[in-house]
């Protein structure tokens, strides 16, 4: 009799489990957004929660959304702002998860390329061309270039808060006690390296233990030796073919670079953040960066003074196939919910946050973010090296984006994966591309 | 009051129609009241079916789909995430990288922290047993994360605190970038995890080894045994069943590592260092391709399933009574 109890309290449990199962099964586990609700231009309702996921979880940029996120409420008592701040290496997998699980915030950061088209794709960003497209008034106080990095199908959907691009930061006191002037071509750099290691100090700090840091220098050597076009067809795993000699000229050229100013295959036990902090200590005397990290890498606080950090191009080798005037780096924004209860409210805080005072204070230390917004800096109080590397943006003739954002996750994986093994000796440049090459063929199915 | 008069009647009945029919009522009897007795399991066994075994059944359902995060399509694929496991190299590799981590651990976390609680449990001075024990476990009171990160740093290629050691020591020619090299990166994960571990897996001996009579030892001693002899003759079949049980969970551990991984290495270089969780994890968030992170996980679940009905099996079957 037991022996029947147990038998029939068992079939419950599994009647009830699979009954459940099936139930929930026959819907889709992740059900997309669908079509925004309602109009990013009506009238806004200044009341209820606002919940927003930033990029700006690094200590030093982390206080910029709770002082924009003060003022605002300030303003308005009647909203409450919720603030979900994630860093570089964190946000993907936070966003993803957020996605999965239908909790995406009102607003959420995103890059361009892929990874903001699948945002698109599913239906969870608002169509924002009637109130930021180029010829609205808000639209207007932005970078056109930055504005337009968000357009899908002739759509806009991203509000670009500030710009991005990579520049090899250097000590400048270094160079000129070894009379180096600033490299005019890669190989007056691999020169330059000899010279500083033969001083004792390391030429390039490089750190790929997190595998996105070589992406961003083979993103600009690819963009030296490979035509745009080209790089464009490839990013498509549809159209890819990844057959361009380019390819293997630029992974050799950063071989040679990796040798000769690097730690060999010592790169991928370091992170990039150790290698940053190798340059503000003053044990490397370059490291590639990106310019929204220029105001970490060189504070009052740091070894490295402010004074003596210069920044340069990565050069160009003499006899680059490619865009010579071409500069990887990409805006990077936020977009709204399709699925927000407020989504007048939000694009109204998105309008309050790229205003020209907050613009100015995003680009001024101690967050160096340049800002998207026009005019949105004061040269007076910027580092000036944020200022010129804003002009350097402004005169990049093509903005090369980044290798693990504008490919297919299939592909960007093989990448990143490949690079480490190429950096750690364990494969050559040419079964790299063939790599490349098949995961692109996998991701077009 | 229903139940008793129930019992009344059935009494009653069993007067007038006989010893048959009364066993019949009081099985009726019998099953009214387990039944009621069960409706108080009801709301655990639902609670325990839906967080437990749902997740388990649907992962399957979900495996046998791809489906896009983005878009919430989802697409039937019958078993081919299945059989893209069997031709995708990192799988095998990460199953191989689990398969190290298990062999390691039971060398270090059962055999290892066996001959060392024996060697504390020995000690005739109770302040310096406490001690050991105490020094031995701290590791394991430390986060997984943060022993992760602690670690990271200690093999640091010319910063971290290993290489400083081996020059101060004029063993420099042995520094190496540890996390660095596809052919080292899982060994030192799963060195830090033996430091972390072994200290527990120490304290659970201890505590077996203090159940074991002393007078068996005080006999053994007469009898002119030594200390090694006494280790294999009385502590290790007197401890037997907790070897078994230290064996097993430490096995199903070794499929379920995640976090050390995570934050040494991600799972690199170049995927040398993966394990079944991390590249589950690359999959489902990274490459967006959550059906095929599901069959790794139904993978996992399998090894996890096979070690635990082997644990289950041996608690029955190996009990070493005193």
């Amino acid at each position: 009799m037991q022996r029947s109890i147990h038998t029939s309290a068992a079939m419950i449990a599994a009647a009830s489990v699979i009954g459940i199962s099936w139930g929930i099964s026959s819907t889709p586990a992740f059900a997309a957004g669908d079509a925004p609700a309602a109009d990013p231009g009506a009238k806004v309702d200044y009341s209820g929660k606002l919940s927003i996921l930033t990029k700006f979880g690094l200590q030093q940029l982390s206080p910029y959304f709770v002082t924009i996120a003060k003022a605002y409420e300030a303003q308005h008592p009647g909203v409450k702002i919720e603030l979900i701040q994630e860093n570089d290496d964190s946000i993907k997998g936070k966003t993803k998860t957020l996605v999965a699980s239908n909790s995406l915030p009102d607003i959420y950061f995103s890059w361009t390329g892929t990874w903001g088209e699948n945002f698109i794709r599913g239906n969870r960003a608002v169509d924002l061309s009637k109130v930021i497209g180029p010829d609205t008034e808000w639209g207007k106080t932005l970078s056109p270039a930055a504005v337009k990095a968000f357009a899908y199908n002739g759509k806009y959907f991203g509000v670009p808060l500030y710009l991005d691009a990579k520049f090899m930061g250097y000590n400048k006191k270094m160079f000129a006690d070894l009379g180096l002037d600033v490299p005019k071509d890669f190989d007056a750099l691999l020169k330059a390296c000899d010279a500083l290691k033969g001083s004792g100090v390391i030429p390039i700090a490089i750190g790929n233990k997190e595998s996105w840091p070589l992406v961003h220098y083979l993103g600009q050597m690819l963009v030296y030796n490979v035509p745009v076009e080209t790089l464009e067809r490839d990013f498509d795993p549809k159209t890819a073919k990844f057959d361009d000699p380019g390819y293997v000229a630029a992974l050799d050229q950063y071989r040679a670079l990796q040798d000769r100013c690097a730690g060999g295959a010592q790169v991928n036990g370091l992170s990039y953040q150790t290698a940053m902090q190798s340059l503000s200590d003053k044990k490397a005397a370059m490291y590639y960066q990106e310019i929204i990290e220029f105001d970490q890498s060189a504070t009052k606080e740091t070894m490295l003074k402010p004074e003596e950090f210069g920044f340069f191009k990565l050069p160009a080798p003499k006899d680059a196939k490619g865009s010579v005037t071409a500069l990887e780096g990409a805006p990077e924004g936020y977009m709204v919910n399709a699925k927000s209860k407020n989504i007048p409210l939000a694009v109204d805080f998105l309008k309050f946050l790229t205003s020209q005072e907050n613009g100015k204070a995003l680009s001024t230390p101690p967050y160096g973010q340049p800002s998207a917004v026009i005019g949105g800096a004061d040269k007076t109080k910027i580092n000036p090296n944020v200022a010129d590397g804003m002009d350097e943006i402004a005169r990049a003739t093509y903005l090369m984006p980044w290798l693990d954002t504008v490919n297919h996750p299939r592909v960007a994986a093989a990448w990143l994966s490949g690079l480490q093994a190429f950096a750690g000796g364990s494969m050559s440049a040419e079964d790299l591309v063939a790599s490349v090459r098949k995961a692109a063929t996998a991701a077009a199915k | 009051m229903k139940m008793g008069s129930a019992t009344a009647t059935s009494h009653n009945s069993a007067v007038k129609g006989g010893a048959a029919f009364d066993r019949r009522a009081w099985a009726r009897h019998s099953l009214l009241q387990q039944l009621a007795a069960l409706r108080w399991g009801i709301a655990a066994l639902i609670i325990v079916g839906w967080f437990v075994y749902y997740p388990i059944i649907d992962n399957f359902f979900v495996s046998t789909t791809n489906q896009d995060i983005f878009t919430g399509e989802v697409n039937a694929v019958g078993l081919d995430n299945y059989r893209r496991l069997l031709d995708d190299q990192v799988v095998w590799l990460a199953l191989r990288n689990n398969g190290l981590y298990a062999v390691f651990s039971v060398i270090f976390q059962v055999f290892a922290a066996f001959v060392l609680a024996a060697i504390i449990e020995g000690l005739r001075n109770r302040t310096w047993r406490n001690f050991w024990r105490a020094v031995y476990f701290i590791p394991s009171a430390i986060s997984t994360t943060v022993t992760g990160l602690l670690f990271y740093f200690i093999y640091q290629p010319d910063i971290g605190l290993l290489d400083a050691f081996l020059h101060l020591v004029g063993l420099q020619n042995l520094s190496y970038t540890w996390l660095g090299d596809e052919r080292t990166a899982i060994y030192a994960i799963i060195a830090m995890s033996q430091w972390q571990g072994f200290g527990y897996s120490t304290l659970l001996f201890t505590i077996a080894i203090q159940k074991i009579p002393r007078e068996l030892y005080d006999a053994a001693t007469i009898d002119g045994a030594g200390a090694i002899r006494q280790l294999f003759s009385i502590t290790f079949p007197l401890t037997r069943e907790m070897t078994g049980m230290m064996i097993i969970v430490t096995i199903a551990g070794a499929f379920q590592v995640f976090n050390e991984v995570m934050v040494m290495t991600g799972g690199g270089p170049n995927n040398s260092s993966q394990v079944l969780g991390t590249w589950l994890y690359e999959q489902g968030f990274n490459q967006n391709d959550m059906g095929y992170a599901a069959a790794i996980g139904v993978v996992i679940f399998v090894a996890t399933l096979i070690t635990g009905l082997l644990q289950l099996w041996y608690t029955k079957r190996r009990r070493v009574e005193v």
